[in-house]
């Protein structure tokens, strides 16, 4: 095992939440009900960029995106403990690197679109064609969550190192 | 029942689909039925959630617009899940926590049924009827919740 992982490991944190039967299923309850919301939210918000349900004017189609940063809370916190129970098999995973880029990717096609889109979103009233720059963004993050939920479902299965 | 469950379980299919080495098999089986997931409960949610209030500038007719991306949703979770299902048959029949998640899924199915016939089974939707509709947007939230813990727990609750 790599030392950062042995450390990880050896904390009194990771041993106690290990030792806890049923945190496991607890958060990958927890895991699977984020994800729902994140996909939902995010989802319904990328596909009206995308130019879908023209009518629903662009800022009221983002009223979901609270619930998708709540199911993103939820799957970055139950994330982490999954993360600190058994690192080395996080760390190791190259679906899970995947899945970190894939995080990252849409973190950051977010921040774009809040920093220079964003403000414009308001301007746009129903019925009105969405630019290609939202469409660009809506594509990537629909694209990234998805491969998201691709990696982070696969990870027992793909590049485990071993 | 239990010779025919005991012959799909011991099929040349159900033989690949859990011991062949291929990721192509369960493991993108398992992959799919949880894109499906997300799409499905994702469209749950936000039909849920707008019927609840959250979203007010959104039309009440485009919400007529969600329920088909959650057939979408339902129908790649049958296909995947009939063939989860069919690798283990005569295991998942007689597991306690499948048969609760069935039945979670087709409240939530009959539920979402429902609130489509009630938004928009005659005329034009109203916020009377979408108010009307609050318990049952209610309801499927919890539902939806219940079947993906009941799913999540069939690794467990053997």
């Amino acid at each position: 095992m790599d030392p950062f992982s042995a450390w990880i490991e050896a904390t009194r944190i990771s041993t106690v939440m290990r030792n806890t039967t049923w945190l496991w299923p607890a958060c990958e309850s927890i895991h699977f009900i984020g994800l729902a919301l994140l996909i939902g939210g995010a989802g319904y918000f990328d596909l009206r960029l995308l130019g879908f349900m023209r009518r629903v004017p662009v800022a009221a189609a983002k009223a979901f995106m609270p619930w998708a940063i709540t199911g993103f809370a939820m799957n970055f916190v139950t994330g982490t403990m999954f993360f600190v129970m058994a690192p080395h098999m996080y760390v190791l995973s190259a679906a899970w690197w995947a899945k970190v880029f894939f995080i990252v990717v849409a973190g950051l096609n977010a921040m774009f679109f809040e920093t220079t889109l964003g403000t414009r979103v308001m301007l746009l009233g129903p019925n009105e064609k969405t630019p290609t720059s939202f469409k660009i963004v809506g594509a990537v993050s629909l694209f990234a969550w998805f491969a998201v939920l691709f990696f982070g479902r696969m990870l027992p299965y793909i590049g485990t190192g071993n | 029942m239990g010779p025919f469950l005991h012959a799909l379980q011991n099929s040349a299919f159900s033989a690949w689909v859990v011991g062949s080495d291929t990721i192509w098999a369960y493991p993108m089986i398992l992959t799919m039925h949880t894109v499906g997931l997300g799409i499905v409960v994702g469209a749950a949610v936000i039909i849920d959630l707008r019927l609840l209030g959250v979203g007010p500038g959104i039309p009440l007719e485009e919400v007529n617009r969600v329920f088909p991306i959650f057939w979408v949703g339902f129908f790649i979770n049958l296909v995947s899940g009939v063939m989860l299902f069919v690798s283990e048959a005569e295991d998942k029949a007689a597991q306690p926590v499948f048969l609760v998640k069935l039945l979670l899924i087709a409240i939530g199915v009959v539920i979402t049924g429902r609130i489509r016939r009630r938004l928009f089974g005659g005329g034009s939707p109203s916020m009377r009827a979408a108010s009307s509709g609050r318990t049952l947007a209610f309801t499927s939230l919890v539902v939806w919740g219940g079947a993906i813990v009941a799913g999540r727990l069939m690794a467990y609750l053997k």
